[in-house]
C-alpha cells in the first residue's frame, strides 16, 4: 500500500468523520427539537435538508471506515466501531483523532 | 465438530443480520414509494358515500385517498388545529370538528378556519349536518402541542382516548355543508397537496434503503475480511 494511498483514505475518513459528526450534531440539537417540541419543521421545510444530508454523508462515512479499516487491517470490532461511531454524537470526532494519533 | 458447529452458527448469524437489513431497506423503499405515489393521485370528481370507500377502525383504502365524499351525521366536538398548509400554501389555524356519522362511528372534518368559527352559530349538536369533501390520509407529523381543546395534527388516534366511538382513519376536508335549512356559507380551505408537507423525506428514505443494503453487504463480506486477514497477515 503506498503512502500517498494511505494519505487519501486517512484526508478522506477525516473529511467524512468531521462532516459527520457536525451534521449528526445539528440532526439531534437542531432538527430534532425542531421538529419534536418546538413543530416548526412544517413552516420551516428548508430543515429537512439535515435528515437527509446525514442519510447520505453517512453512506459516504461508511465506505471511507471501510477504506481505511481495510487499509490498515484493523480487527472486525474496530472497524464496527469506526462505522457505529458515525450514529453517535460526538464519536465520530473521538474516533477521527484516534485513527490520526495512530496512523499520521 | 466444534469447529463445524462455530462455523454453522457465524454462517447462521451472517445470514440472519444480511436478511433482516435487506428487510429494513425493503421497508423503507416501500415507504419511500407510498411518499411519491400519495403526490400523484388521479383526479376523480365523482361523489361516494363515505362507508362505500371507508369503514372505522381500519386505515383508509389507498384508492380511497382524494377522492369527494358524502356522509351525514352530528357534530359532537370542536378542535383548534393550529399551523395547518392549505393547497396554495397558506399557513392557518383550521375548525375541525369531530362528525358522529352513525350511533357509535365518527370522522375528523375540517370545517374552515379557526377564526370563522363562530359564522353558523345555528349548527348545534342536535343538528343533522350533511357534507361533502375529499377524504385525506391521517397526519403524521405534529404542527403544535396536542391538549384537549386542540390537535397537534389531524389524525383520529390522538382522540381515541376521548371517546367510546369507532373513528375513521383520515379525515374529511369539507367543500360543502348543509343543514336542514339550507346550505351553511363560510370559507372553505384548498385540498393540500397529497404528500407528506416536506418533499425531501422521499430521498431521506431512499438514502435509508441505501444505508441497510450496504450494511447487509458489509455483514456478508466481513467473514470473508476475517478469513483473508489471518491468511495474509
Amino acid at each position: 500500500m503506498s503512502e500517498a494511498q494511505t494519505f487519501g483514505a486517512l484526508a478522506r475518513f477525516r473529511l467524512m468523520a468531521i462532516l459527520c459528526g457536525v451534521n449528526l450534531l445539528l440532526l439531534i440539537f437542531g432538527y430534532m427539537p425542531a421538529k419534536h417540541i418546538f413543530h416548526v419543521v412544517q413552516t420551516h421545510q428548508w430543515m429537512v435538508f439535515i435528515p437527509v444530508a446525514h442519510g447520505y454523508l453517512y453512506i459516504i462515512y461508511i465506505l471511507t471506515a471501510l477504506q481505511i479499516g481495510v487499509q490498515k487491517k484493523m480487527s472486525l470490532p474496530v472497524i464496527i466501531a469506526l462505522i457505529a461511531a458515525g450514529t453517535l454524537p460526538f464519536a465520530s470526532f473521538i474516533a477521527e483523532r484516534r485513527i490520526v494519533k495512530k496512523y499520521s | 465438530m466444534n469447529s463445524k458447529l462455530k462455523k454453522f452458527g457465524q454462517g447462521f448469524l451472517v445470514l440472519l443480520l444480511a436478511l433482516s437489513f435487506i428487510s429494513l431497506g425493503i421497508w423503507q423503499l416501500h415507504r419511500a414509494q407510498d411518499m411519491k405515489t400519495s403526490s400523484t393521485v388521479a383526479i376523480d370528481n365523482h361523489i361516494y358515500p363515505l362507508t362505500d370507500l371507508a369503514a372505522a377502525s381500519g386505515s383508509i383504502p389507498p384508492a380511497a385517498i382524494g377522492k369527494v365524499v358524502s356522509t351525514s351525521g352530528h357534530y359532537i366536538a370542536n378542535f383548534k388545529a393550529p399551523h395547518q398548509k392549505d393547497g396554495k400554501g397558506v399557513i392557518a389555524d383550521w375548525d375541525v370538528a369531530l362528525l358522529q356519522t352513525d350511533t357509535d362511528t365518527a370522522i375528523l372534518v375540517v370545517r374552515g378556519l379557526w377564526q370563522d368559527r363562530f359564522v353558523s352559530p345555528e349548527i348545534v349538536m342536535s343538528t343533522n349536518v350533511e357534507i361533502t369533501g375529499t377524504l385525506l390520509p391521517h397526519q403524521n407529523d405534529d404542527r403544535a402541542e396536542n391538549t384537549a381543546q386542540q390537535l397537534s395534527r389531524l389524525d383520529s388516534s390522538l382522540l381515541t382516548g376521548q371517546t367510546q366511538m369507532q373513528l375513521f382513519d383520515g379525515f374529511i376536508m369539507e367543500k360543502s355543508e348543509s343543514t336542514r335549512s339550507g346550505p351553511v356559507t363560510r370559507t372553505r380551505i384548498s385540498t393540500p397537496v397529497l404528500t407528506s408537507g416536506v418533499p425531501g423525506f422521499y430521498w431521506q428514505h431512499i438514502s435509508y434503503v441505501v444505508i441497510w443494503w450496504l450494511m447487509a453487504l458489509v455483514i456478508l463480506w466481513l467473514p470473508f475480511y476475517g478469513r483473508r486477514n489471518r491468511i495474509n497477515p
